[in-house]
């Protein structure tokens, strides 16, 4: 086999990015969601403390930290999904196009639809393939049955998953592989079209093939979306990241470039975690 | 982050990776410890005449190559398997540098004492002085590479890098002096002709050496400062000394 070949045949083509992003400057990205001093309670017990940071546009941002350092609790906060928790409050601000999206009169479904969500476990809906990304759609009160299903044609080619579904689009999505499912949920996330895919350890539940289907999406996606992504796998935050932020009880301990935070990190705390010796 | 000893390599929850860590270090070590043999051995012959010496130099070179692929393979594993981040991704890619380095510096090592074993009419000669000169400077350079090495210290490695100016300097000196020596008496371009390939090869191991003070402060800052001048290095490192 000849070596050029090799190298090309790599599930994912980070191998061959030449194009990837190089030498990335936050001073020269556009920013999509900005965080202000940020808090975040639940009860009596702070969470988040003063948490500042700008999330670029077009970019994947990866939240690294040990469990219950704050990094799901942050990504939920960006799409109000702390609302829900009765106990949770918080103070500070968060902007999506410079809007405070914690302002009173915002509608928290719209916000929701402009900030969609991936979790940990595949969550379809017992429901068709079809029925499952044609959902959100039909809430949205979209009746032209032409649209809807442009509309799913596109969110499965666009979730990587268009061909293997195409001949079996009215049969249960239950019938899903696991890998298969999480990206018919990112398929089903992307077809009302947010501006941010907020996905929380979306491959953690998935065999190591499927995992690189799903990071191979994430880089895909970028061109139109901008990815905010949590994950406990830290190479995976490595393979699949623009920036990284680092966490640690609650703060934001360092948040820059991946290239440059996992080569050469300011902090003492993130050398100590990238290279496995926290604890 | 700046790292200022090895122990920043230890703590590692996993105690494996520790060892494999001070593992490529100490044979890295090592390796250089032969290096350091092997030129004082060529230099030593080459001053004296003595084959023996040029010999065991030129021996030493399989043990090098052998401990060359080693430590390659020992950095591949430890990529393969461990996927090192920050200090430790630098101390695996500025090993495997290093070692390529110091293999080649064994080469050239090797080519000295081969040229020196066909000095006909012994030394001292012409460019005797400026063969000791160089060699002394080179030598020097090599063991303070190591010893920033072992010891972290990315001042000492910009001592070594400035040093190499000088031999570039002692070198272009030197190859006049032996060209019009051979313009001068033309019966002895074949043994001038050695000497020069001598210094040269002195000289190479001298850029070798500055090759492995990069890389050593590659290590220990996190900044590349390969085909950087002295004052670009100086300035760079002056940036960076309060981080």
């Amino acid at each position: 086999m000849r070596v050029n070949m090799m190298h090309a045949e790599h599930k994912t083509n980070f191998s061959l990015a030449i194009n990837a992003p190089q030498g990335l400057r936050m001073e020269q990205e556009r920013i999509a969601v900005e965080v202000n001093g940020l808090n975040l309670y639940y009860g009596g017990k702070r969470a988040l403390n003063s948490v500042n940071m700008q999330i670029p546009r077009n970019r994947v941002t990866a939240f690294i930290g040990p469990s219950g350092c704050g990094k799901s609790t942050l990504l939920r906060c960006f799409n109000r999904m702390n609302d829900l928790v009765d106990s949770c409050s918080i103070d500070g601000q968060i902007t999506l196009d410079k809007e405070n999206i914690y302002a009173k009169g915002v509608d928290v479904a719209e916000l929701r639809r402009r900030v969609g969500m991936v979790f940990q476990k595949p969550n379809p809906f017992p429901k068709s393939i079809f029925e499952n990304v044609a959902y959100g759609l039909r809430i949205q009160g979209i009746k032209k049955k032409r649209l809807i299903s442009e509309t799913v044609e596109w969110a499965l080619k666009s979730a990587a998953l268009w061909d293997e579904v195409k001949d079996r689009l009215h049969e249960s999505a239950l019938g899903m592989s696991g890998g298969q499912q999480q990206r018919l949920v990112i398929a089903r996330t992307i077809a009302v079209k947010p501006e941010i895919l907020l996905l929380d350890e979306p491959a953690s539940s998935l065999d190591p093939i499927s995992t690189l289907k799903i990071e191979e999406l994430i880089h895909e996606l970028k061109k139109d979306f901008t990815i905010v992504i949590v994950t406990h796998n830290m190479q995976q935050a490595a393979r699949v990241s623009d920036y990284t932020a680092f966490m640690y009880m609650g703060d934001l301990i360092e948040f820059g470039t991946t290239d440059q935070l996992f080569t050469n990190p300011v902090q003492k705390q993130t050398e100590d975690y990238i290279t496995g010796r926290y604890g | 982050m700046n790292i200022t000893n090895k122990d920043g390599h230890a703590g590692h929850i996993s105690q494996q990776f520790n060892t494999e860590l001070d593992e490529i270090l100490t044979h890295l070590m090592t390796m250089g410890g032969l290096i350091e043999q092997q030129l004082k051995d060529a230099i030593e012959g080459l001053k004296v005449g003595d084959t023996e010496l040029l010999q065991n130099a030129i021996k030493a070179d399989d043990k090098i190559n052998i401990m060359e692929m080693r430590l390659d393979e020992q950095c591949t594993h430890i990529i393969a398997r461990r996927q090192p981040a920050a200090s430790d991704l630098r101390l695996v890619i500025a090993i495997s540098k290093a070692v390529a380095d110091l293999e080649r510096m064994g080469d050239e090592i090797c080519r000295i004492a081969n040229s020196s074993k066909k000095l006909t009419q012994g030394f001292p000669g012409e460019g005797y002085a400026q063969v000791r000169h160089i060699s002394d400077l080179v030598a020097t350079m090599v063991s303070d590479a190591l010893t920033a090495f072992a010891r972290y210290d990315a001042d000492l490695a910009y001592q070594v890098a400035k040093r190499d100016d000088a031999v570039d300097q002692e070198y272009k000196f030197a190859m006049r002096a032996l060209v019009t020596h051979m313009m001068e008496e033309p019966q002895t371009i074949k043994q001038s002709m050695h000497i020069i390939w001598i210094l040269r090869s002195l000289e190479r191991v001298g850029d070798h050496a500055q090759n492995v003070a990069q890389h050593l402060i590659y290590l220990v800052k996190g900044i590349n400062v390969s085909h950087s001048s002295v004052a670009q290095m100086h300035a760079t490192l002056d940036m960076h000394k309060h981080e």
